[in-house]
């Protein structure tokens, strides 16, 4: 799996290689050009403030609306965003952030450390990662108006991913600082004052938000665009169909099928990409609770492991569109390693293993029949991949029963009171894994809390790796790290990895600049233009 | 008539009771918790933040007591506080109201007298080409899911010939001007109505077609031929009062299914109306919202009713004579 992902790498690498060595000159790109409305969609969202909730229905929109102190590049690489320069002591304790100078919010007032101190203390109390990411932050210190100094208890090696607009948008304390509760502020909806590239203009949350051109932007000549549209259409067959009609230009976290993908493309308009979304690192997994017998036994978790061949599901079910993935990292993280132990297809190997474990062939040619949770969200990956285990597992003997949740909070309640034998199930490795992975492996993370570590899994030698990863400022320590984290994690089968989600974006050839970094549309789309 | 409206009154408003405390109970024991799908939504969260939003809601609180607090609250004319949009329930609901309204209103209207004109049309000829086609349209209308007919009518009428736009119920980038936009609004309608309408249209079509049948057979119709009065005059003086009696009867029964019925087509064309929100508040537990919409929606049918009561009196004099 390991060696298609460098291959495919290669193959993509080549002809470019071979472009540049005839000395052919790419084609150069159109200048941008400002103005212009962008038509995008929306399945809806409760607030626009991303300082208190996280997800991609508000994460869009927010990182248009507010600014952060430094952009993430493709490459991982932190830029000035309203911060223009910061420096980081030696013992990465101490991170000062000197701010753009005349940065304005959208009333006018302007950007000051105190608001990035402020904002910062909102983070931490409420957005559901906040601890998570800035727990270790002690103090910010506000010298002067424009410099604002992080003081850390102890380093967080992600730092600079978590102040990215989605994650640590800029807020202005003077609206929001009224001691009310942040989280049901009534400014997260109505009359929202920002710091980024666009304004809201209209905000009608059953029909559309309409956010236009900041003119005060503090990046000369940023926005391209006037307007930004979002649409709030529900339903995803819809959404195609609007695509693939030409009434919207852009849409990231498009939730289409990858048998859509290939519809779209063949309009010849539209461009499908899976790129953008190694930052938040969507991670499919068929979680067992490993509270109770069988899937207690490692073996029986092996024996599930040779017959689900996942390699076959992301070629046939995701239309070879995705990578097999191998571990709880996103093949797109700068953390991957693909150097896990692998539990080839074979259902011999599987039956063996399954006969050691103590689960004979019994009675009607059965093992043991459990039943395995479908969730009601992401269905058209979760159901097929369900079906798919349903068959192979028939044929070594065990019995799945299907459970198809006819709605989220159904699903919920089974999981998180750990009611359950297995369910299908998926989620976010987020810009650091402390974010995103460590919530499922650590022993105290064992909480009545959806995507916890509900399915119980604890290992003082897990914990031991997890809370070394979490400190270690030296990249290259860090990586050798999170490689064993993986490691154990795929021999101890704490979930049965599935291939990656077929996360796309979809655009047409109008958009210039498309947002491209592992943030992908998470990002602002200040560089966002449409071509003639 | 004053006495019998009072009564019907006076039982719509036990009835109003009845629904509030069957929903309230029903949406109680379905499985499922409004703050652990928030939580999941805003990507999990402390069990502190679980046992606070908990407490905000009044859900620590055992279930009579919420009830009685909800009871009372309704009764004062406050339909609490969605948990969800952190808004008060009334003003979601007339947020939406209107959009609803004008598909439903429309569809309804649309269904009757399409409906009723096919049905008619057909049953002066029994055995025609148009007969037979009325025959063939609703049956397909009423076998066929309305999302399905929602999604074809989309791919036929909007991507295959792009006549009409796919969703909403404006253009985003709304056009200037009172009646460009009425136009703009008008255009997207279409679609949606046709879709809501369809099952009406094919059912209302078939009763007044069954109902003309027989009333050309009865004795004054007969009567009124034997006396020298033109065929249209006969038909539509003497004897389409008496056969649309069962279609209006049944248009108030089903204002209700329509309803219901505009939940899916809203959702297949982001209409922003009531169906929508219902459907989401279903799946979010948000049960202030739900049980808002369901009350909101039990009033509308309760007056449709008294409306085609009064309707019958307009029709057939005799009813109120008796």
């Amino acid at each position: 799996m390991f060696h298609t992902k460098i291959m495919r790498r290669l193959l993509i690498v080549a002809p470019l290689a071979i472009t540049a060595m005839l000395g052919a000159t790419p084609i150069s790109a159109a200048e941008p050009k400002a103005g212009g409305t962008l038509n995008t969609t929306s399945s809806g969202y409760r607030t626009l403030n991303p300082a208190v909730q996280s997800g991609a229905a508000t994460g869009i929109p927010g990182s248009q609306i507010f600014a952060g102190l430094v952009l993430i590049d493709e490459n991982y690489k932190a830029s000035p965003y309203l911060a223009e320069s910061w420096t980081i002591s030696d013992d990465n304790l101490t991170y000062s952030f000197k701010l753009v100078e005349g940065a304005k919010f959208h009333d006018g007032q302007p950007i000051t450390s105190e608001d990035v101190a402020f904002s910062l203390e909102t983070v931490k109390a409420n957005h559901p990662f906040g601890k998570a990411m800035f727990s270790n932050v002690a103090t910010v210190e506000t010298p002067d108006a424009s410099t604002a100094v992080f003081r850390l208890s102890a380093p967080i090696p992600g730092l600079l991913l978590s102040m990215e607009p989605l994650l640590l948008p800029i807020i202005p304390k003077h609206v929001y600082g009224d001691g009310q509760d942040l989280k049901k502020h009534p400014r997260n909806m109505e009359n929202v004052v920002g710091s980024g590239p666009f304004k809201v203009a209209e905000n009608t949350p059953a029909e559309k938000l309409v956010l236009v051109k900041n003119e005060d932007f503090f990046i000369e000549g940023r926005p391209y665009l006037d307007k930004l549209v979002f649409s709030i259409v529900k339903d995803s067959l819809t959404r195609v169909l609007m695509m693939e009609k030409g009434e919207i230009d852009y849409v990231g976290f498009s939730g289409i099928r990858a048998t859509d993908a290939g519809r779209l493309e063949k309009t010849g308009r539209l461009t499908v990409t899976t790129e953008g979304y190694g930052a938040v690192g969507y991670i499919h997994y068929l979680e067992l609770n490993l509270r109770d017998k069988p899937f207690s036994d490692l073996k029986v978790r092996e024996a599930l492991a040779h017959a689900i061949d996942t390699s076959f599901i992301a070629k046939i079910l995701f239309g070879g569109r995705v990578d097999a993935g191998t571990g709880p990292l996103h093949t797109g993280s700068v953390f991957y390693s693909g150097d896990v132990p692998s539990f080839e297809a074979d259902l011999d190997k599987a039956a063996a293993l399954l006969d050691e474990a103590g689960y004979p062939v019994g009675a009607n040619d059965e093992r043991f029949s459990f039943t395995l949770d479908i969730p009601s969200w992401a269905k058209q990956a979760h159901g097929p991949m369900g079906e798919y285990i349903q068959s192979q597992l028939g044929k070594i003997g065990i019995k799945v029963e299907l459970r198809q949740a006819p709605d989220f909070g159904t699903w919920v309640k089974r999981i998180s009171s750990f009611d359950y034998q297995a369910t299908m199930n998926g989620s976010f490795n987020y810009p650091d894994p402390v974010i995103g992975v460590h919530r499922h492996f650590d022993c105290d993370n064992i909480r009545n809390v959806i995507w916890s570590n509900t399915q119980g899994y604890c290992d003082p030698a897990m914990d031991a790796l997890l809370d070394a990863a979490a400190i270690e400022t030296d990249l290259d320590k860090r990586k050798a790290t999170y490689a064993e984290i993986q490691r154990k994690a795929v021999e101890d089968l704490i979930f049965i990895y599935m291939p990656q989600d077929f996360t796309a974006t979809v655009y047409s050839d109008k958009v210039g600049n498309p947002p491209s970094s592992v943030f992908g549309p998470l990002a602002p789309w200040h560089e966002v233009y449409l071509k003639d | 008539m004053v006495k019998s409206l009072s009564k019907r009154i006076g039982n719509a408003v036990i009835l109003l009771l009845a629904v509030l405390v069957l929903n309230f109970t029903l949406i109680h024991i379905a499985p499922g918790d409004p703050v652990e799908v928030l939580a999941g939504e805003m990507g999990g969260a402390t069990p502190e933040l679980l046992a606070e939003l908990h407490a905000d809601f009044g859900l620590d609180q055992p279930f009579h007591i919420q009830l009685f607090t909800y009871l009372g609250n309704v009764l004062h004319g406050n339909l609490g506080h969605s948990f969800y949009y952190d808004k008060p329930v009334t003003e979601l609901i007339l947020d939406r109201m209107g959009a609803t309204l004008l598909l439903v209103i429309t569809a309804l209207l649309f269904a009757l007298l399409v409906g009723t004109a096919l049905g008619v049309a057909s049953a002066q000829k029994r055995n025609s080409l148009l007969s037979n086609l009325v025959t063939i349209l609703s049956l397909a209308g009423f076998s066929a899911p309305v999302f399905w007919i929602g999604i074809m009518l989309i791919l036929l009428l909007s991507v295959a010939v792009p006549i009409f736009p796919i969703a909403g119920m404006a253009t985003a980038d709304e056009p200037e001007g009172t009646f460009a936009y009425i136009f703009d609004v008008a255009q997207h309608l279409v679609l949606p109505v046709l879709t809501l309408a369809s099952i009406y249209l094919a059912f209302y079509s078939r009763l007044s077609r069954a109902s003309m049948l027989e009333v050309l057979e009865s004795d004054y119709i007969r009567t009124a031929r034997a006396k020298g009065l033109s065929r249209f005059l006969v038909v539509y003086k003497h004897a389409l009062r008496n056969a649309v009696l069962p279609v209006v009867t049944f248009a108030g029964l089903q204002f209700a299914q329509v309803i219901s019925g505009a939940v899916l087509v809203e959702t297949v064309f982001a209409w922003p109306g009531l169906g929508t929100l219902a459907f989401e508040s279903i799946l979010r537990r948000d049960s202030p919202t739900l049980l808002g919409i369901l009350f909101f929606s039990a009033v509308l049918v309760l007056i449709v009713n008294i409306v085609v009561d009064i309707a019958y009196r307009v029709i057939d004099p005799r009813i109120s004579a008796k």
